[in-house]
């Protein structure tokens, strides 16, 4: 049954690659390139002097390293917070038959789809009152919110998925009915857990938006908003090669994050079904 | 170990569907119960209540004296099997059978360790102890889930057609062995079936539930050959029974095809009635020619036509259709409908000698051993024949 990959198909994907990647190896070829070859008029594609010198310079700048420390903590927060809460209203939304569940559903549908934009003055106004401007928890919270309602979504989808005799099943068996759901239950939406962690992980870290608005100082700021102020020496010759090098450090997590998370998700997908 | 007892158990849902009604049912210690009907009769129901997954409307629910009404299923101490299997995908054959074990950690890992192997052992699972569910055969997986109850020390299993994803060959064996381990156990145990063979060989009782309702609850001997209604019979007996209408004129009785003679019992039994009907097992008919000089005046004997034969090589079934009034033949395809068994027109089906060689379309010659009938009211369905236990006790 299985198709030949014929080459029509193989012209196709090389195109779509070569369509994607390419900003990206530009990037990268950019980030390789010592300062005076990016600075004179248009640049060739490989670089003509190989050099690590971006890096060292991004990696010995204390406003990047602060700022990436930011970006870890923030979003490992705000991801762990999120999933946590997420799997205990999911469960309670595909398990329990409650008042105002379908208001719960939709009401996390709305906020998803609000535009970040439109909150950010109000929250800023909110923010220096509270005295959560320019802090961790300032950031963590408008993530939460923002990733909480798909995480829900999501996972009260796989939690669905599980057929009730499991739990019911781990009860007879003499599990409380936490027992049940942290033994059985979460294990078996493993791969709902690990898709939602991945969804709350990308949109805290590519935030710019939340985090040049509520921040100001290396206090709280991530990376993303630290790589706006990141002007260098001379205000009208940006820093183009150093700024490329401190993008390519900052996708490298995300790519091995993907990568460790998706053979999870795929194990979970293939460890099996209930009944033959 | 323990008895269970339900008093006028009821589950009513909340659209006022009565899925259980008021049944009482006393399941003695050790005893193999058998909950037997129709999809739809409650039985799963009843079971899901004993082990606390659904909640009792009204009644008691007493496990070993104890009342457990309002007790969650793990302190029940029951352990059940389901049709599904619900073993843990996540975890190996070895802790799906240690995870009751380690729920209850009353148990080192040594112990856990020791009743793990031993319960594998006795299922045949020991190779298979470090692979996951996923990996393993139907049977196997059952045997798993089997594993899953038999590991602790509960007070009763409970099976909830536990063998109806398996097919016809492994059912057998798994049957048999649910029945040697349920033995030799001596364990009390509540197994839902709606397959008769499965409640004819496993049971030491069996209780037939109809609509919610008990409507008996008996040993498989007693079931077969004392049905208290036509629900009963029908039910019980594969092929099922022969429902046949029959008008009382005085002693005898007026088949569509043939008349046949009561005995005193029976003529006493349809005294006053003008309609009666009757029931005759498939096997209680013969081929006249092979039936002995010395039995045949105890029977009647009837020419018909055969329609279709179907020969098995132990035994050979014939049908042969016949004409009922109306009426009759509409309560009879209800109550066919009923026990999920489509028969689109009124006709017999005999059981004959596999030596006998009948052919379709000819006519034979056949003969009943009327004295085994049994007769029914048609409108309230009861069996007017209905032995107290002392008289059954005298001629079985």
């Amino acid at each position: 049954m299985r198709q030949r990959i014929g080459p029509t198909t193989i012209i196709g994907s090389l195109v779509i690659l070569v369509w994607c990647l390419l900003p990206v190896v530009w990037i990268i070829m950019l980030s390789f390139k010592p300062a005076a070859e990016t600075a004179a008029g248009s640049p060739q594609f490989l670089p003509q002097d190989w050099t690590w010198d971006n890096f060292q310079t991004v990696w010995e700048d204390d406003q990047f390293r602060r700022s990436l420390f930011n970006s870890f903590g923030i979003s490992f927060i705000s991801t762990a917070l999120s999933v946590i809460l997420a799997t205990l209203a999911a469960y309670a939304i595909a398990r329990l038959n409650f008042k105002g569940k379908r208001l719960v559903l939709s009401l996390a549908l709305a906020i998803a789809m609000f535009p970040v934009v439109s909150l950010v003055g109000p929250l800023f106004d909110l923010w220096t009152t509270f005295g959560l401007y320019n802090t961790w928890p300032g950031l963590i919270i408008p993530y939460m919110s923002f990733t909480l309602p798909l995480a829900i979504w999501t996972l009260s989808a796989f939690f669905r998925e599980i057929p009730w005799e499991m739990e019911q099943a781990a009860q007879v068996d003499g599990a409380t009915s936490w027992q049940a759901f942290r033994k059985v239950i979460v294990p078996l939406a493993a791969p709902g857990v690990f898709t939602a962690a991945i969804l709350t992980f990308f949109f805290a870290w590519n935030d710019f938006v939340f985090g040049i608005s509520l921040t100001s100082t290396d206090a709280a700021r991530p990376v993303p908003a630290a790589l706006a102020f990141f002007v260098g020496p001379d205000q009208f010759n940006p820093p183009v090669s150093t700024l490329s090098a401190a993008a390519v450090l900052v996708t490298i997590p995300i790519v091995a994050i993907v990568l460790l998370f998706q053979r999870r998700i795929v194990a979970g997908l293939t460890s099996g079904a209930v009944k033959g | 170990m323990a008895e269970i007892t339900m008093n006028h158990i009821v589950k009513e849902y909340g659209d006022g569907f009565k899925a259980v009604n008021d049944i009482s049912l006393d399941v003695d210690d050790g005893e193999f119960m058998i909950l037997v009907g129709p999809s739809g009769c409650g039985k799963s129901t009843l079971l899901r209540m004993i082990v606390g997954l659904e909640d009792i409307t009204s009644g008691d629910m007493l496990i070993g004296g104890e009342r457990v009404n309002d007790k969650v299923p793990r302190e029940r101490n029951l352990s059940m099997v389901f049709q599904n299997y619900a073993l843990y995908p996540h975890l190996t054959v070895y802790e799906n059978i240690a995870f009751p074990l380690r729920l209850s950690k009353k148990f080192d890992d040594k112990t856990i360790d020791s009743k793990v192997r031993e319960a594998a052992a006795t299922l045949e699972l020991t190779e298979h102890l470090d692979r996951k569910p996923a990996n393993l055969s139907g049977g196997q997986r059952q045997r798993v889930a089997m594993g899953r109850a038999i590991v602790r020390d509960a007070q009763a299993f409970l099976f909830d057609e536990p063998l109806s994803n398996l097919d016809a060959k492994l059912r057998g064996q798994m049957r048999a062995e649910i029945a040697r381990m349920q033995r030799r156990m001596g364990i009390t145990t509540v197994y839902v079936t709606h397959d008769q063979t499965e409640a004819m060989t496993l049971g030491d009782r069996v209780a037939v539930l109809r609509k919610g309702l008990l409507q008996q609850c008996a040993t498989p001997r007693e079931l077969y050959q004392q049905p208290v209604n036509l629900f009963v019979a029908g039910f019980i007996g594969s092929p099922p029974m022969n429902f046949i209408p029959g008008r009382v004129k005085g002693d005898a009785l007026e088949f569509p095809f043939v008349t046949v003679s009561l005995n005193p019992d029976q003529a006493s039994a349809v005294a006053g009635k003008d309609l009666v009907l009757a029931g005759i097992r498939p096997e209680y008919f013969e081929t006249a020619e092979l039936v002995d000089e010395s039995r045949r005046p105890s029977g009647t004997t009837f020419t018909a036509v055969v329609d279709v034969i179907e020969w098995l090589g132990n035994e050979q079934y014939a049908y042969i259709p016949f004409e009922a009034p109306e009426a009759i033949a509409n309560q009879l395809k209800d109550l066919a409908r009923e026990l999920d068994s489509d028969s689109m027109r009124t006709r017999l089906v005999v059981s004959l000698d596999p030596m006998s060689r009948v052919r379709e379309g000819e006519d034979t010659e056949f003969w009943i051993d009327t004295p085994r009938m049994l007769l029914f009211d048609p409108a309230s369905g009861d069996n007017l024949t209905l032995k107290t236990p002392a008289e059954a006790g005298a001629t079985t």
